[in-house]
């Protein structure tokens, strides 16, 4: 499992590595604090390197999360077909939970701060996948 | 004998003219003894015939108006037709007549042997026309003591009453308004919403109300108009500064909303990070090498909660001084000095050039603190903003025309700038941040615009990446 971790927050990076490694939920941990170099190691991955789950934090300066979707959306990458995304913020508005809704790339909004409980659907969501793929 | 009944025959038109005539006819000589008088006069005098004939006429005059019926009959016997009105009470009448007299000299063998004294009853007449002007005066005096505007319009669209409260506020005599068509006269009004409204009222016949912006006046006015038989009365009083405060607390109540948004999403960030680090702490072991960096993190979002705390203060504070703080006329170039004086070490550090034209004697009206938090946003966001390339240069320029009245200060440096497209609207706003690194929090320039705000100036921005950023300011 590999997962992709982009958050602007250190405290929220350094948060959510320690969790995902107690829960032991992923081999891979690769987290971005900016949102473009994100955006340009998910554009030009190679297949095996390819996350299955995405968690992204929205309120980032330059390029906010919304952006980077767009940006995901705009270029068509047909490899992150298989890439769970999960919009990950301390934001409460609701029209960001609607954005959320209505954007096919994400899977999920989810409120900060994670937990064990939210990892282990998202584990079972990522796993229903892996078993429908293979 | 022909000549004779031909004299006979005049004698007697003349006696039935002069008896029938139902203006009052007297015949007086020079002295103003009263030779002859017709049924009409003696009515007029309520005498009767014999009672006048013989005497002066000004037997039944009273004494003021003796001197001037005298003085009248003199100028006819100096061979001239005389006319005047005169308000008379006869002596010896019930009541007061207003008369016009004509006295007519009576001309025999080259000089004037008596004059004829013509005297038209026109109390009625004049009566009635004083009750006409009474009347309009008292419907002016009425148009003239409501405070509105005032106006009335004739089934032709033309104006027919106009009250000195639309001459001030239209800023137009009534000479201009008067007979003329409203259409003529307020052209470019036509397709707007007066006249449509004024034609809805005219043709429905139900009374309009209605608030509308009047362009050629830049005024808002709050307008009734109330069709009747005559056309259309319209009232109407300029209501700008009450749509202006209404605006004003519609846009306050928006920014204040957005406000509570912001503000509590900046507060939920530091805090849902004190919620995850707590629920890690509590299950871990305090000898896990981890256990102090999660301390530490725990220890920075409480800061950073705080620092929010205190963002708020600031901005509240300032929102509270806003109608407090009296403007002065502040010196723009020493307040920038003691910014520059403050950030001096920084901008040594950095290798900085700065370059100030300011006019020494340049003042701005506003407030000092303000200033100095603009320009201190403003220099530090160029130092923190530069660019690694080049050294930084900062330029603040400032210039004040006689006739603008405007002075437009400019600040501009060759830093890193930002995608102006990209930040839109969002460059003065709260919590927005256009750079990753270095980190800032998004407050200095939402500041500068709150401060430009109080001052009642403007402030505009361009920037180009990698190139600089230019910010100009127009103040007062």
């Amino acid at each position: 499992m590999h997962i992709v971790l982009i958050d602007d927050d250190s405290t929220s990076i350094f948060l959510m590595r320690l969790l995902l490694q107690r829960e032991e939920f992923a081999d891979t941990i690769t987290a971005f604090q900016s949102p473009e170099e994100a955006l340009s190691f998910l554009q030009n991955v190679e297949a095996e390197k390819i996350p299955q789950v995405i968690l992204l934090d929205l309120n980032m300066p330059v390029m906010s999360g919304w952006d980077l979707l767009d940006a995901l959306t705009l270029k068509g990458n047909t490899q992150l077909n298989h890439c769970r995304i999960y919009i990950l913020t301390s934001s409460l508005a609701q029209a960001d939970r609607i954005r959320a809704e209505e954007n096919p790339l994400v899977t999920r909004l989810i409120h900060k701060p994670l937990d064990k409980l939210e990892l282990a659907v998202i584990k079972a969501e990522t796993k229903g996948d892996f078993e429908s793929y293979n | 004998m022909q000549d004779d009944s031909q004299l006979v025959e005049e004698e007697q038109r003349f006696r039935s003219l002069f008896d029938n005539n139902p203006d009052s006819v007297l015949f007086q000589n020079e002295q103003s003894t009263i030779l002859d008088a017709n049924p009409a006069s003696l009515e007029l005098l309520n005498r009767r015939k014999e009672e006048i004939l013989g005497r002066p006429l000004s037997d039944f005059l009273p004494p003021d108006k003796a001197v001037l019926f005298q003085q009248k009959l003199e100028e006819a016997f100096t061979g001239h037709k005389v006319q005047f009105e005169v308000e008379v009470h006869f002596l010896g009448t019930p009541a007061p007549k207003v008369l016009d007299i004509i006295k007519v000299p009576l001309w025999v063998d080259g000089h004037v042997a008596g004059v004829h004294m013509v005297g038209r009853d026109i109390t009625a007449i004049t009566a009635s026309r004083s009750l006409v002007l009474e009347q309009a005066k008292k419907l002016n005096t009425i148009f003239e003591s409501i405070t509105d505007a005032f106006f009335l319009l004739d089934k032709e669209w033309k104006f027919t009453a106009v009250n000195s409260e639309v001459e001030r506020l239209l800023n137009i005599s009534r000479q201009e308004l008067l007979g003329r068509s409203i259409r003529e006269v307020f052209v470019s009004e036509i397709t707007g919403q007066f006249y449509r409204q004024y034609r809805q009222a005219m043709l429905t016949g139900e009374a309009v109300h209605f608030e509308a912006f009047f362009e050629p006046r830049q005024m808002w006015l709050e307008v009734k108009a109330f069709p009747s038989e005559e056309g259309l009365s319209v009232y109407f009083s300029d209501v700008t500064d009450k749509v202006k405060a209404h605006e004003e607390l519609y846009r306050q109540n928006k920014d204040l909303q957005q406000f509570a948004y912001v503000v509590s999403h900046n507060f939920r960030a530091p805090l849902t990070n004190m919620l995850g680090l707590v629920e890690l702490l509590t299950s871990m072991d305090k000898q896990q090498p981890q256990y102090d960096e999660l301390l530490q993190h725990l220890r920075r979002s409480t800061e950073q909660l705080d620092i929010v705390m205190r963002d708020m203060n600031t901005i509240l504070t300032i929102r509270d001084q806003r109608d407090v703080a009296q403007p002065e006329q502040v010196p723009l170039a020493e307040v920038v000095e003691q910014v520059l004086e403050n950030l001096q070490e920084m901008l040594q550090q950095c290798g900085a050039e700065v370059k100030l034209a300011i006019p020494a004697e340049l003042r701005v009206r506003g407030n000092r603190a303000y200033l100095y938090s603009i320009f201190f946003n403003l220099v530090s966001n160029a130092i923190k903003y530069r660019s690694a390339e080049r050294p930084l240069l900062v330029e603040i320029s400032a210039t004040k025309d006689m006739s603008a009245s405007e002075a437009v200060i400019i600040v501009r440096d060759n830093g890193i700038g930002f995608d102006l497209k990209r930040a839109g609207t969002d460059v003065f706003k709260l919590y927005k941040r256009f750079h990753s690194q270095p980190a800032g929090r998004g407050l200095g320039l939402y500041l500068v615009k709150n401060h430009v705000d109080a001052m009642r100036g403007r402030i505009e921005v361009q920037s180009e990446v990698n190139a600089g950023t230019r910010f100009t300011l127009y103040l007062s």
